[in-house]
């Protein structure tokens, strides 16, 4: 358990602000956020690798802050693998199990079941130098899993793999994880990682938890802009715009466009009602999208014509960009404190949510539509499937 | 029946044979200027060896061959022992500038601490201060504690003297292992002292090679520390040398003899280190 640690460097930057987490037993919790988010000092503060300003860290409920790395029993795979050069694959693993006094018959019993679990048996005898990739990286975790340890930090460790290897790498990760049932923290970047490995998954941004949740629950309800911007690929298409008073009800209106709220989403989103007159920043995931031509009898006031700007080719889908003349949203603001958000403005020479040029809508499309750049689209909205955001904090609206 | 004219070259064709014998001949003129480099280089060699195997009326005339150099050092100067005495000297400074050097580039480049910086900054400065300016006080420091006339004043200023260059050398050298290879071992259960001795020494053998190599030669040829802090018995080659050239009659065989004996260990030690000692002198040069 993480319990409000922070991590404060003697020039006064603070790279973790007071984060609390509680990782389950057997759980993989996948901290996610853009470089430079604190996400690697939090993991190496767990490890105890780096020293903690404040808060408390505890590992079995025992508070673990000045306790040494190789006594907090965790193992930890690091972003480089930090194989040991000069050893072989079955020394690399073996090596810690050798400091700790364990018989050389057990030694070799965990080094072979490691090997056999990861597939090194053929490469036991070679040198990291001799391993590609993909296998350094199986080593690193063999190196982990000998240990027997409560819990595994990984460190980015398929950042060094290419695209291929790493969906396969992701997989084997995952796998072992659920038949080991070892509680895992892993760090990662790629929000597609996040997605697929983390039972639970926590967004970090400027050293701030954004939120934690379930890898559903980040991508239906996202707790901010960061996370709804950062969590989906392509990111959520974040329009300035306004609720206004219409016929039927609210009404989301953006650049000349106007979109009825439907209902349930007000229902959903109880909070709506206060701002009602005022500016909001709507929320529109790619895949909500949808080319209305191939739709059977799409209603009209979904529906809303935008100029087709670019089109991109992906086999399985096709990516449609559309011009909204609505304004961009600037995500600065939402994640950090106050005074930093301020400061970052002012040396962008822009106030927070300035209009730069306008927003392009990205809409994941079927492979048959045949919109093409210059085209006007009519393109259906899912009405239901809209995110409200208050523009001055950044919080989604729901209620 | 009459074949084909062959089809004429394409401009790119003509550019690409251009630049062939353009590099062809590069390479010639690089190869000629370092086989000039290579005789220059190797000439005094050749000089000393043939001039080790004349009498000293043979080189007068440098005509002729014999042993009698060879004679005749071994006749005037006891080799053995000075060779000998050489080898006490810097086989203990270089064990001991080693183990200095070893452990506290370790320190300044893995552990973090307080004032490590500034501390590293003087033993850099050290690099800056040359023997002569010193050589006068140390004496009379060591002369206070007893230690002139003995291998242990001797081997305690070679070690002063080596050791500010070798712990920068090592220093910067543990600098390039990454640190996640020393946390991974920390992670793994060592402490940073088994940490140094399991992981960093072992990987910086061509450090320790280039640190090895240079002092050797270093101290190997050494006069001025030999020649003040060491008594008659404990004399270096180098001393004995000098004091070969330094009678009455000087014999150019004799001195050319001894002074290949002299390079023979140097040449060896380069020999046998040559290999780390490449990649310890590339250390930082790309990834």
């Amino acid at each position: 358990m993480l319990d409000g640690i922070t991590k404060q460097y003697p020039d006064g930057t603070t790279a973790v602000r007071s984060l609390d987490l509680d990782v389950g037993d057997g759980e993989l919790l996948v901290l996610v956020g853009p470089s430079g988010c604190g996400k690697t000092t939090a993991l190496r503060m767990v490890a105890g690798l780096e020293e903690v300003t404040g808060g408390t860290i505890y590992i079995d409920g025992r508070p673990v802050n000045d306790v040494e790395p190789r006594d907090r029993d965790i193992a930890m795979v690091f972003q480089s693998y930090a194989l040991y050069p000069h050893l072989t694959v079955y020394d690399n693993i073996a090596f810690s199990l050798k400091y700790r006094k364990i018989a050389k018959d057990e030694i070799r019993r965990r080094v072979g079941d490691a090997a056999r679990i990861l597939e090194l048996e053929p490469y036991l005898q070679r040198k990291p130098r001799q391993l590609s990739g993909g296998q350094r990286q199986r080593v690193a975790m063999g190196r982990a899993i000998v240990r027997q340890p409560r819990a595994f930090l990984m460190d980015e460790p398929l950042s060094n793999l290419d695209a291929k290897l790493r969906v396969q790498m992701r997989a084997e990760i995952a796998r072992l994880q659920r038949s080991l049932g070892v509680t895992t923290i892993y760090v990662t970047h790629d929000q597609t990682e996040a997605m697929t490995l983390g039972s639970r998954v926590a967004v970090i941004q400027h050293g701030v938890l954004q939120q934690v949740a379930a890898p559903q629950v980040l991508y239906k309800r996202p707790a901010n802009l960061f996370v709804a911007g950062f969590i989906g690929s392509p990111a959520m298409n974040l329009l300035a715009g306004r609720l206004e008073r219409g016929e039927g009800g609210p009404v989301a209106a953006f650049g000349r466009h106007r979109l009825c709220v439907p209902s349930p989403v007000l229902r959903d989103h109880p909070a709506l009602e206060q701002y009602l007159g005022r500016e909001i920043v709507l929320g529109i995931r790619p895949e909500s999208l949808h080319d209305a031509s191939l739709m059977h009898d799409p209603d009209p006031r979904s529906v809303i014509e935008l100029p087709v700007e670019l089109r991109e080719e992906l086999g399985s889908e096709v990516q449609v960009h559309c011009g909204t003349g609505a304004s961009p949203v600037s995500l600065v603001a939402t994640a950090q404190p106050a005074a930093e958000a301020a400061a970052a403005a002012g040396a962008a020479g822009a106030e927070p949510g300035n209009v730069s040029r306008p927003v392009t809508l990205v809409a994941r499309m079927d492979p048959r539509t045949a919109l093409t750049e210059g085209q006007a689209a009519k393109v259906h909205v899912d009405l239901e499937s809209l995110h409200f955001f208050d523009p001055g904090t950044g919080q989604s609206i729901r209620g | 029946m009459t074949a084909a004219p062959a089809a004429p070259a394409s401009p790119a064709d003509v550019r690409r044979s251009r630049g062939r014998a353009r590099k062809r001949a590069l390479n010639g003129w690089v190869f000629l200027l370092m086989a000039v480099v290579a005789v220059v280089m190797l000439y005094p060699f050749y000089f000393l060896l043939d001039n080790a195997f004349r009498t000293q009326t043979q080189f007068d005339q440098q005509s002729g061959h014999s042993l009698a150099g060879w004679t005749q050092l071994f006749r005037d100067l006891p080799v053995g022992s000075e060779l000998l005495n050489s080898m006490i000297v810097c086989a203990a400074s270089i064990a001991i500038i080693l183990l200095v050097s070893t452990t506290a580039g370790f320190a300044f480049a893995k552990l973090r601490y307080r004032g490590s910086g500034l501390v590293f900054l003087l033993v850099v400065a050290a690099l800056m201060v040359p023997l002569q300016s010193i050589i006068i006080p140390e004496y009379v420091n060591l002369a206070k504690y007893s230690l002139i006339n003995s291998y242990v004043g001797a081997i305690l200023v070679y070690v002063a003297l080596g050791t500010p260059f070798a712990t920068f050398l090592m220093a910067t050298y543990y600098r390039g292992i990454s640190d996640e290879l020393i946390e991974a071992a920390v992670m793994d259960g060592l402490g940073y002292e088994r940490t140094f001795l399991q992981i960093a020494l072992p990987l910086s053998l061509p450090a320790i090679a280039t640190v090895t190599v240079l002092q050797f030669i270093q101290i190997w040829d050494d006069l001025l520390v030999g020649l003040l802090f060491l008594q008659p018995g404990q004399r270096t080659i180098t001393v004995g040398l000098a004091a070969l050239s330094a009678g009455r009659t000087t014999s150019i065989p004799a001195l050319m003899a001894g002074s290949f004996i002299s390079a023979v260990p140097a040449i060896v030690v380069y020999l046998i280190f040559q290999r780390h000692l490449v990649k310890g002198l590339t250390l930082g040069m790309g990834k």
